[in-house]
């Protein structure tokens, strides 16, 4: 149990300072909780018969990072054309020092060597690509859509699932290879060949049925993305510039005002393009701050604002933003004078927002289609970005619009 | 000053080494049997291929 606990615990990296060479046995006995001298004893033993564990070492250096998130050198290389060329030599290299020790005899036998390092590179491949896949997926961009931002699906990146089906390759050869020179294949090779003939022609028939089907996925995929962005931008225009042109209609005997709303739209709108984000509103709390402030100044109602709590303003957490804003708006339109209340609680796994009004209140059923702002800015918003919004109101009694966002 | 390119350089030395041991190997001063041969062969595609990719890793910074 507590191998298990230490398992989970400590990451597999190197651990050069309770190490004799690179660190890497210490790393491994610190990863599993045993005593690195086990560790260091097991790779001396394997390294005298055949070599396999002076392979094992160099390959377990290559993949392993060290102390303070220091990439393991084989992650130094990644991404670099030249990558390919590098690895290709030092497997040549390897392999010509365990042919030499195969000549002067450090050898077990063939039919055990070569299918333990070939199961070992694929092991490790396949160990390597589980655990990077394990680290956190770098923030979404501003209006990348609900699909890109939600972050608790399980699906590997290409590149990392493609270098796991290697690995999973190599391991099934090398057992393939250990049975053929154990010439325990034998008895198979006939269910073999009609498992194999069999596959080939299944594959001949389903083929064009499999590829329309991922020519149809990429397409919908594709469909979707672009209508849930449409979605996003149609969102925002109806919160900034739709409701600017609303209040400048209703102001347009104060030309003053009339030009003040349409500088500060303009500013809001080029910074949005630009992808820019309002100065000093880097937290949730002080991003509702502002667009509380922002509603109070350009319909003159009073809005309290309380606040529990606080995060960094991801792009998640600025889609709420922008829904509890659009609440705050639809509160100062309809709500008449009467004070329009914002309560946030900001909690580390969950952020709640309340907008409340005492005006008439109104029957969600009875609201036109054409009009956006509760459909589109709020519920579709929070459901886009993996939250929800709820609207309690009734005629006559108020409104009160809940916006949670689990993190 | 002209640059000294590596690869050619550790290339040029691995080949050179290869040929001297075969033509010891002609002239009967070694013997060089394939057990051995192989394994040279081998190191010495591995070593030019290695300083090729390090090289190139060198030139992009």
């Amino acid at each position: 149990m507590a191998a298990m606990s230490a398992s989970t615990a400590a990451p597999l990296r190197r651990d050069p300072a309770h190490g004799v060479i690179a660190g890497v046995a210490a790393g491994i006995a610190r990863r599993f909780g045993v005593d690195p001298i086990v560790v260091r004893v097991l790779f001396v033993a394997t390294s005298a018969a055949g070599g396999a564990g002076l392979a094992l070492y160099m390959l377990a250096w290559a993949i392993m990072g060290g102390e303070d998130g220091k990439l393991a050198p084989i992650e130094r290389l990644a991404g670099r054309r030249e990558t390919l060329m590098v690895v290709a030599g030092m497997v040549l290299l390897a392999i010509a020092a365990l042919l030499l020790l195969r000549k002067w005899g450090f050898w077990l036998s063939d039919a055990v060597v070569w299918p333990v390092l070939l199961a070992a590179a694929g092991g490790a491949l396949i160990w390597h690509q589980s655990t990077a896949a394990e680290e956190p997926a770098p923030a979404a961009p501003l209006t990348a859509p609900a699909e890109r931002v939600a972050p608790r699906t399980l699906r590997l990146p290409a590149d990392v699932a493609s270098r796991a089906l290697v690995g999973a390759a190599l391991v099934v050869g090398a057992a393939l290879v250990f049975l053929w020179l154990n010439d325990a294949l034998r008895p198979a090779r006939d269910v073999l060949l009609a498992v194999v003939v069999v596959l080939v022609a299944a594959t001949l028939i389903l083929a064009p049925w499999w590829l329309r089907l991922v020519r149809g996925l990429s397409t919908e995929r594709a469909e979707r993305i672009r209508s849930q962005e449409r979605a996003e931008v149609a969102a925002h225009l109806h919160d900034s510039v739709l409701q600017t042109l609303a209040l400048m209609q209703r102001r347009v005997d104060d030309p003053r005002e009339v030009a003040a709303l349409a500088r500060r739209q303009e500013r809001e709108l080029r910074a949005w393009l630009n992808g820019r984000r309002a100065a000093g509103d880097d937290t949730v709390a002080s991003a509702l701050e502002g667009a509380a402030a922002e509603v109070e100044e350009a319909h003159g109602v009073p809005v309290e604002v309380v606040a529990v709590g606080d995060a960094p303003l991801d792009p998640r957490a600025e889609a709420l933003v922008a829904a509890a804003r659009e609440a705050l708006v639809n509160a100062a339109k309809f709500a008449g004078d009467g004070p329009v209340s914002l309560y946030a609680e900001v909690a580390p796994g969950r952020i709640e927002v309340f907008v409340r009004d005492r005006g008439p209140g109104f029957d969600p059923a009875a609201v036109p289609d054409d009009r956006r702002g509760v459909r589109e800015s709020i519920v579709g918003r929070m459901e886009r970005h993996g939250g929800h919004a709820t609207v309690h109101t009734a005629p006559g009694g108020g409104t009160e619009v809940e916006l949670v966002l689990e993190r | 000053m002209r640059r000294i390119d590596r690869t050619s350089l550790v290339a040029g030395l691995a080949i050179t080494v290869t040929g001297v041991l075969l033509l010891l190997d002609r002239l009967d001063a070694i013997d060089v049997r394939f057990g051995y041969g192989l394994p040279l062969l081998i190191a010495v595609v591995g070593v030019i291929l290695l300083a090729a990719g390090l090289e190139g890793r060198r030139d992009r910074g």
